[in-house]
């Protein structure tokens, strides 16, 4: 079986973060880098089928500057056989539209029975490139996956719902799974699985050789939202305060009415 | 030179803090306060990730790795647990690290695979009711009897103690020779008949690792299981207490990481005099003296684990990193203690576990003064 997982490198969620210069990306300097929450779970998902299908080759592919290898590196030591870096310093400026076409134009000749991605990316969280690398290699994608097993060919899966539903979808392969929170633990890459992860293949492919669609759409500007008021004070003494309390809440709120 | 960590190391570290922060502290605090030793979570995770045997070549089931990931695996450890910290440290580099030195072929095979895969647990016995820091007034022995090795006599404060399967433990073997040069080591199997062991010691800080007295009566090993050459005991022992110092220093930097890390965090939250406390430079200057010395240590450490993986000399940088390490670990605690005021004295917060901790760094190992005296004999020799 030939399995694909694509991860990102994104941001540890904890930074302190601050918007560029163009305002339309934040500011990539002094931050420290971890794997995609969602994509840990794409990674271990990969590696379990894996390893119960025994025969089988797991690839994992990453798009961005040189530093996205030390994720890629986590994730070959995690129990992927090798990795696909394609190289792009300006990973950030494309659309998911760009990203997707990336993707599939790489694993389009390479017949994987199973893709894997996170649901979305912690930072830009559009959703989409999953579902959109199916759709172009013209195979089905099931989105926000918490439950997969794998038999002779058949997959059935949980899918997440809104309202506390679920969802059971069962499709053949080849087909693209994006997974969500629940799905599973992400193993810890041992000592010697770390050291091991230095000798697997690691192919860097320019951006520049799959890239063959513009984007579709642009981000044009990205903030914080505005601060909420910071609430009313009320002042006088506590009689007072109480009868200018009993006045607001009968008068914005229903809790007296 | 270059200043910087290479992917594995940092792998290595996210990974080791991921799991501390993870698995081990939840229960740090419940640990300490009953004295509790959980070897599952303790030891035999630890084997999981291949940390029992980081340094050992694949060969012998190792991780390959270099000491500066031991180093970095540790700090992390301990930053979270440093009971947890020392029991590795205990069992990697005084009981397996010797055997892997010094050991046969055999003894490699018998004792340092298991150890190295974290089947077995170690722990090294060489401190006795009177000798500590004299270690050469080794009085416990061991008399050849045929194929067989008698030992007589009592270990204390071995940490692991108890639980460890393997013991490397130091005896006199000639009575006449000069003072450290009848001593040999000896490799000694848990369970075997004359081997027990008294109670757990009542500690200070590290409550979470088992201390205990090891009481050899009429203990018969085989022949085989000597360790080194007979008489070579007193080097053996002093060569695995200059890799131990690298690791009681990545203990210690651990152990005052996390307090400072406790420091910072408490600091931007507490307020008095209508002010985060943060902006008093009085705070703020204690933080940066507990950071700056933190990362001096931390860099000692470095340098002696960049020696011991070069295959340079490094007994004097060990004892450097150990002298600095262990004293930044009680200053900074103590500090720690300080910064988070009438709270930081109870057990509500960490860093009181944390100095108590800190302690014991200045004296297992080779006391500060110990260190003192292996730095300064090397200066003036
Ligand atoms: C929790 C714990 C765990 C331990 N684990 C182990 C273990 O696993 N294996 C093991 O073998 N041992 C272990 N030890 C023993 C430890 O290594 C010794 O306690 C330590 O070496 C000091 O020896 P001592 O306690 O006999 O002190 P002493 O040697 O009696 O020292 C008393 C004081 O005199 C000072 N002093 C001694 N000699 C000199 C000198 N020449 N110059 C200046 N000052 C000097 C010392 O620095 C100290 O301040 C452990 C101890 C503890 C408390």
């Amino acid at each position: 079986m030939k399995i694909l997982v694509c991860i990102k490198q994104v941001p540890d969620m904890e930074s302190k973060f601050k918007i560029d210069g163009n305002g339309t990306w934040y500011d990539t300097n002094d931050l420290a880098w971890r794997m995609n929450e969602y994509d840990e779970y794409g990674v271990e998902q990969a590696v379990q089928l894996k390893e119960q299908m025994g025969d089988s080759d797991l690839t994992v592919l990453c798009i961005g500057s040189a530093q996205v290898k030390e994720t890629m590196k986590k994730a070959l030591a995690m129990g992927c056989d090798r990795g696909a870096h394609i190289e792009d310093d300006a990973a950030d400026s494309h659309d998911p539209f760009e990203i997707g076409s990336i993707i599939a134009e790489y694993a389009r000749d390479k017949e994987f029975d199973v893709i894997f991605t996170g649901m979305q990316s912690q930072d830009r969280g559009s959703g989409q490139v999953g579902i959109l690398v199916a759709e172009m290699l013209d195979i089905p994608g099931v989105s926000t996956v918490v439950d997969f097993s794998y038999d002779d060919g058949t997959i059935n899966v949980k899918r997440e719902l809104e309202g506390g539903i679920k969802a059971l979808v069962k499709l053949n392969t080849p087909a693209l799974f994006t997974c969500q929170l629940g799905i599973n633990t992400p193993r810890y890459p041992t000592l010697p699985n770390i050291m091991k992860a230095k000798r697997k293949e690691l192919l860097t492919i320019p951006s520049s050789d799959l890239l063959k669609v513009a984007c579709v759409q642009e981000t044009s500007a990205i903030f914080f939202p505005e601060k909420k008021g910071g609430g009313l004070v009320l002042e006088g003494d506590s009689g007072d305060v109480a009868d200018q309390l009993i006045e607001i809440l009968k008068d914005k709120t229903a809790v007296l009415a | 030179m270059k200043f910087e960590l290479t992917e594995e190391q940092n792998l290595i570290r996210d990974m080791v803090r991921s799991f501390a922060e993870t698995e081990l502290a939840p229960s740090t605090q419940s640990r300490d306060e009953e004295e509790h030793f959980d070897r599952e979570l303790m030891f035999d995770k630890l084997a999981e990730l291949g940390l029992t045997g980081i340094i050992f070549p694949e060969e012998y089931d190792g991780a390959g790795a270099d000491y500066i990931s031991y180093a970095i695996a540790l700090e992390e450890l301990s930053r979270v647990c440093a009971s947890t910290g020392v029991t590795l440290a205990a069992h990697l580099s005084l009981a397996a690290n010797p055997i892997y030195l010094f050991g046969t072929e055999e003894q490699k095979q018998k004792y340092l695979i298991p150890l190295a895969l974290g089947e077995k647990m170690g722990a090294f016995g060489l401190t006795e009711p009177s000798a500590g820091s004299d270690a050469g007034s080794t009085k416990m022995s061991a008399v050849r009897d045929g194929d067989e090795w008698i030992l007589n006599g009592t270990k204390i404060f071995i940490s692991n103690g108890g639980e460890a399967e393997v013991y490397v433990v130091f005896a006199r073997t000639d009575k006449e020779a000069e003072k450290h040069h009848g001593i040999s080591g000896f490799i000694v199997e848990k369970d075997t008949p004359g081997f027990s062991f008294g109670n757990k010691e009542k500690k200070m800080g590290i409550r979470s690792s088992p201390t205990r007295e090891l009481v050899f009566e009429n203990c018969r090993i085989p022949a085989e299981n000597i360790l080194g050459n007979e008489g070579q005991g007193f080097k053996i022992a002093m060569e695995t207490l200059d890799g131990g110092r690298i690791a009681v220093a990545s203990q210690a930097v651990g152990i005052a990481q996390g307090a400072l890390d406790e420091a910072v965090k408490y600091a931007k939250e507490r307020k008095q005099f209508d002010t985060c406390i943060t902006r008093f430079q009085g705070v703020q200057f204690q933080l940066a003296d507990m950071a700056t010395q933190i990362n001096a240590a931390r860099f000692l450490v470095y340098n002696a684990a960049y020696r011991a993986s070069a295959g340079l000399s490094y007994s004097l940088e060990s004892a450097m990193a150990k002298l600095m390490a262990s004293e930044t670990a009680m200053k900074v605690t103590t500090q720690a203690v300080q910064i988070l005021g009438g709270y930081g004295y109870t057990r509500e917060f960490p860093v009181e576990r944390m100095m108590r901790d800190a302690k014991i760094t200045e004296i297992y190992m080779g006391t500060s003064e110990i260190q003192r005296v292996v730095i300064g004999s090397t200066l003036i020799k």
